[in-house]
């Protein structure tokens, strides 16, 4: 890994560890689901901070460039972290079907005591 | 029996009366599901005093009728028969369908071909392929999977009102073929859609829905 990848890659994982942090305090992100990123965050600055542990396990892996190994690890993280998202997603959607149908019954039937009062 | 007629109903201003009315005129229970419509629906709902659930949010055709699935269990009926808003499923089948489910089977369609043959537009070619896969699933022939007008028993209202995955009609008629419950068809005749637009008008939903029941089909039912 070259040296200006190396600084890009530290700037930019600090970068992001402090925005996560910051999101939480201004509570714009659930601080159950920032563990991920901040884990993530700190897993990209091990690496540039660290970077021959990256050519040993590129050796092992066997892959000429360690920068492929670092993108191996990052495509394979952002897989896991989008495919989380989708069963979130499924699961949030089966939420908004049951209070969908709670809230329209519920609605159904005020609107028919509210009849019967004024009757 | 305690039978609930289904109405999922989306920006249906113009059939909804009339076909309230009909239905209404049979006797049976119905309860009409507004899907968060932008026309004149919901006031036409609420003016006639039809008995309705007007959806805070819109969820589509599927959780439409999960929604009355729902409903039905809540009230424990014994029997849900889904019609379509737009007219397209003539109230004068409802009861033959009724009349098999509590001649003890579980899942009712009103197929447009048993007795009719199918023509060969795209669309049929689509239902041709559903065909097919169902028979090499389950082994049984059927003849219009795509068919929206269907009645439930106790027992599949019970299944349908709690997963996620019986999104559009193949599948949950595989699933249920597939699954050892009695599923019927019988002949009933469709009419034209006579107002508003089908969902299917666009060709990439349409290519999108195969997929989908393909996939549904062969690995998940």
């Amino acid at each position: 890994m070259s040296g200006s990848l190396r600084l890009g890659l530290l700037v930019a994982s600090l970068g992001v560890f402090l925005i996560i942090i910051f999101s939480v305090a201004k509570r714009r992100l659930n601080i159950r689901y920032s563990i991920v990123w901040l884990l993530w965050a700190l897993l990209s600055l091990a690496m540039s901070i660290f970077p021959e542990s990256f050519y040993t396990l590129s050796k092992v892996l066997g892959i000429q460039l360690p920068v492929n190994t670092v993108f191996l690890i990052m495509t394979a993280l952002l897989y896991a972290l989008t495919f989380y998202v989708y069963i979130m997603i499924s699961k949030h959607n089966e939420e908004i079907i049951k209070l969908t149908y709670e809230v329209a019954s519920l609605k159904k039937e005020l609107d028919e005591l509210k009849k019967k009062n004024e009757k | 029996m305690k039978t609930l007629i289904v109405i999922p109903a989306f920006n249906e201003q113009e059939s909804i009366t009339n076909l309230t009315k009909e239905i209404t005129s049979y006797g049976y229970d119905y309860l009409i599901i507004n899907d968060c419509s932008t026309d004149d629906t919901p006031k036409i709902l609420d003016e006639n005093g039809f008995n309705h659930l007007d959806l805070p949010v819109n969820l589509g055709l599927a959780g439409v009728t999960r929604a009355g699935f729902m409903y039905a269990h809540d009230h424990n009926y014994d029997c849900v028969l889904c019609i379509d808003g737009d007219g397209q499923h003539p109230p004068v089948f409802m009861s033959s369908l009724i009349k098999e489910i509590e001649n003890g089977y579980d899942y009712v369609v009103g197929s447009r071909f048993v007795e009719k043959k199918k023509p060969w537009s795209m669309r049929m070619l689509g239902s041709r392929l559903l065909c097919f896969l169902i028979k090499v699933k389950t082994g049984r022939t059927v003849s219009d999977p795509t068919s929206g007008m269907r009645a439930l028993g106790k027992k599949v209202i019970a299944r349908f009102d709690e997963s996620m995955n019986f999104y559009a009609e193949p599948d949950a008629m595989c699933y249920l073929i597939h699954h050892g419950y009695d599923v019927k068809e019988i002949q009933v005749d469709m009419k034209e859609r006579e107002t508003g637009v089908s969902y299917f008008a666009n060709p990439f939903k349409s290519i999108y829905f195969m997929l989908c029941e393909i996939l549904s089909i062969i690995f998940i039912q």
